[in-house]
């Protein structure tokens, strides 16, 4: 689920114009390290739901900060 | 010293600290350079240019226009007659001192709304304990402005970042400057959750507003910052802000339904006004002692705060002659509450490939949270039995 999480910020990022270099599991989403937003993020969300056809976040927003703990709720709701 | 600014007033931003006397000061020498009763549009960039504006343009009694989307370029002073400007104004009476501010929509040409000076004054109260504000609004959006001149009125200390700042960079600003005062979206609200990490700024008011907030968000909210006061605001663009929660929990008391906040027969929210009862569109439902929003009554859909039609987004595709039909449908989304997606057909002989780019170049015309997340490219769209499009999540 990692891969699939890391695959899809960086085209989300490739679509932003920014070079994706390597993302690990510990990088945090939005510490300004990675260059995305709220609404790149909303887009990851989505983009991950439709892949996996699995939904996290069904009964509202979860607190998650890095690539791993994404990955493990996408995971956890299998 | 002006009804705009209170003497205490101090503001932090990207070139520096900057007292009331000091914004003073300069409006005093922009307030030359405005015409008597005229027009003035200023590119609505940060708080210090916005408060010296509104002290000169009140002065001089011109009417200002706060522009977000600075197309024009328009600085301080820049005169607005025979300008793209102007054009952008079309019902404005000159020279009567109001204050313009623009609002955001899905296509088109942003809409217009004036105040009063003394309209925007009237919510904001002074002399509380000192407080130390962060902007986390577009300046000059209402909300923004609400925030920047509760600092100025109130004679707080308000700490804004650039426009180019992020969320991580508004993080550093809230912990650096230790900020006690912070109003933002409930979208705003979850982004600074994450990006503060393990640090806590010493939050005395948490406040949300813009767009519903769950009770996930809220409890979150809660255990950070325990010692906050925690309030959501409800509020229309029509009516400005109609209450304020302040016991944590998503909704509303039950209780306050009545003769002034009542649910209609199709299930919407009516608030008496000037003595009507108003529909805000908003649906409710009543769950025990809650009443609790459940979305719009019409396609609006509020992604982030900001306010999109997706009908006008799937209008704006059909310009494509690439695309042979379009939907463009709404989801929820822990992040923004909601997004966008489409489904896209493409016309004969057209590619996927190439649609998708044709698609994506086309979308740059719109704000961000118009442009649809996912992009499904599909051999036909499914119609629902009515042989309407479906909309719905």
């Amino acid at each position: 689920m990692i891969e699939r999480v890391v695959a899809e910020l960086q085209r989300i990022l490739a679509d932003k114009g920014e070079a994706p270099g390597p993302i690990s599991a510990d990088a945090r989403l939005l510490d300004g390290d990675l260059g995305i937003d709220s609404l790149d993020l909303a887009t990851l969300v989505v983009a991950l739901e439709e892949q996996t056809g699995r939904e996290p976040f069904k009964a509202g927003f979860r607190m998650f900060t890095t690539v791993g703990e994404l990955a493990a709720l996408f995971e956890a709701a299998a | 010293m002006t009804r705009w600014l209170h003497p205490g007033f101090t503001l932090v931003d990207e070139h520096g600290a900057a007292a009331a006397a000091e914004i003073e000061a300069a409006a005093q020498r922009l307030g030359k350079e405005l015409p008597w009763r005229g027009r003035a549009g200023l590119a609505a960039v940060d708080a210090r240019t916005i408060l010296t504006a509104l002290i000169a343009a009140e002065t001089r009694q011109c009417d200002l226009f706060l522009i977000r989307d600075a197309t024009s370029g328009a600085e301080i002073g820049h005169r607005i007659e025979g300008d793209l400007v102007f054009e952008l104004v079309p019902d404005a009476t000159a020279g009567t001192g109001l204050v313009w501010l623009q609002s955001s929509g899905t296509t088109g040409r942003p809409k217009w709304a004036s105040h009063t000076p003394a309209a925007l004054r009237q919510r904001i109260a002074a002399g509380q304990a000192p407080a130390r504000w962060l902007l986390s609004y577009a300046p000059g959006a209402f909300a923004g402005l609400q925030v920047i001149l509760s600092a100025a009125i109130g004679g707080h200390h308000l700490v804004t970042g650039s426009s180019s700042d992020g969320i991580a960079d508004l993080a550093d600003l809230a912990l650096t400057h230790q900020v006690t005062h912070l109003s933002g979206t409930p979208t705003f609200w979850r982004a600074f959750l994450m990006a503060l990490k393990d640090a806590t700024p010493p939050l005395a008011a948490v406040t949300l507003g813009g767009e519903t907030a769950d009770q996930p968000l809220l409890d979150l909210l809660r255990r950070k910052f325990p010692a906050a006061r925690l309030r959501h605001l409800y509020a229309t663009t029509e009516l400005g802000t109609v209450f304020s929660v302040a016991d944590g929990r998503a909704g509303f008391p039950a209780t306050w339904l009545g003769a002034d906040l009542a649910v209609t027969d199709e299930g919407t929210l009516a608030v008496r006004r000037d003595g009507i009862l108003r529909d805000t569109g908003d649906r409710v439902a009543v769950e025990g002692d809650r009443v609790l929003f459940r979305g719009r009554i019409d396609a609006m859909v509020n992604i982030g705060g900001v306010k999109i039609w997706p009908e006008e987004v799937e209008a704006h595709l059909l310009q494509l002659p690439c695309l042979a039909d379009a939907l463009v449908a709404t989801k929820p989304n822990p992040i923004t509450g909601s997004i966008l997606t489409a489904d896209l057909v493409p016309a004969a002989g057209v590619t996927e490939t190439e649609a998708r780019a044709l698609v994506k170049a086309h979308l740059e015309a719109l704000p961000r949270a118009a442009r649809p997340a996912v992009l499904r490219l599909v051999p036909a769209l499914q119609i629902g039995e009515t042989g309407k499009k479906s909309r719905a999540p």
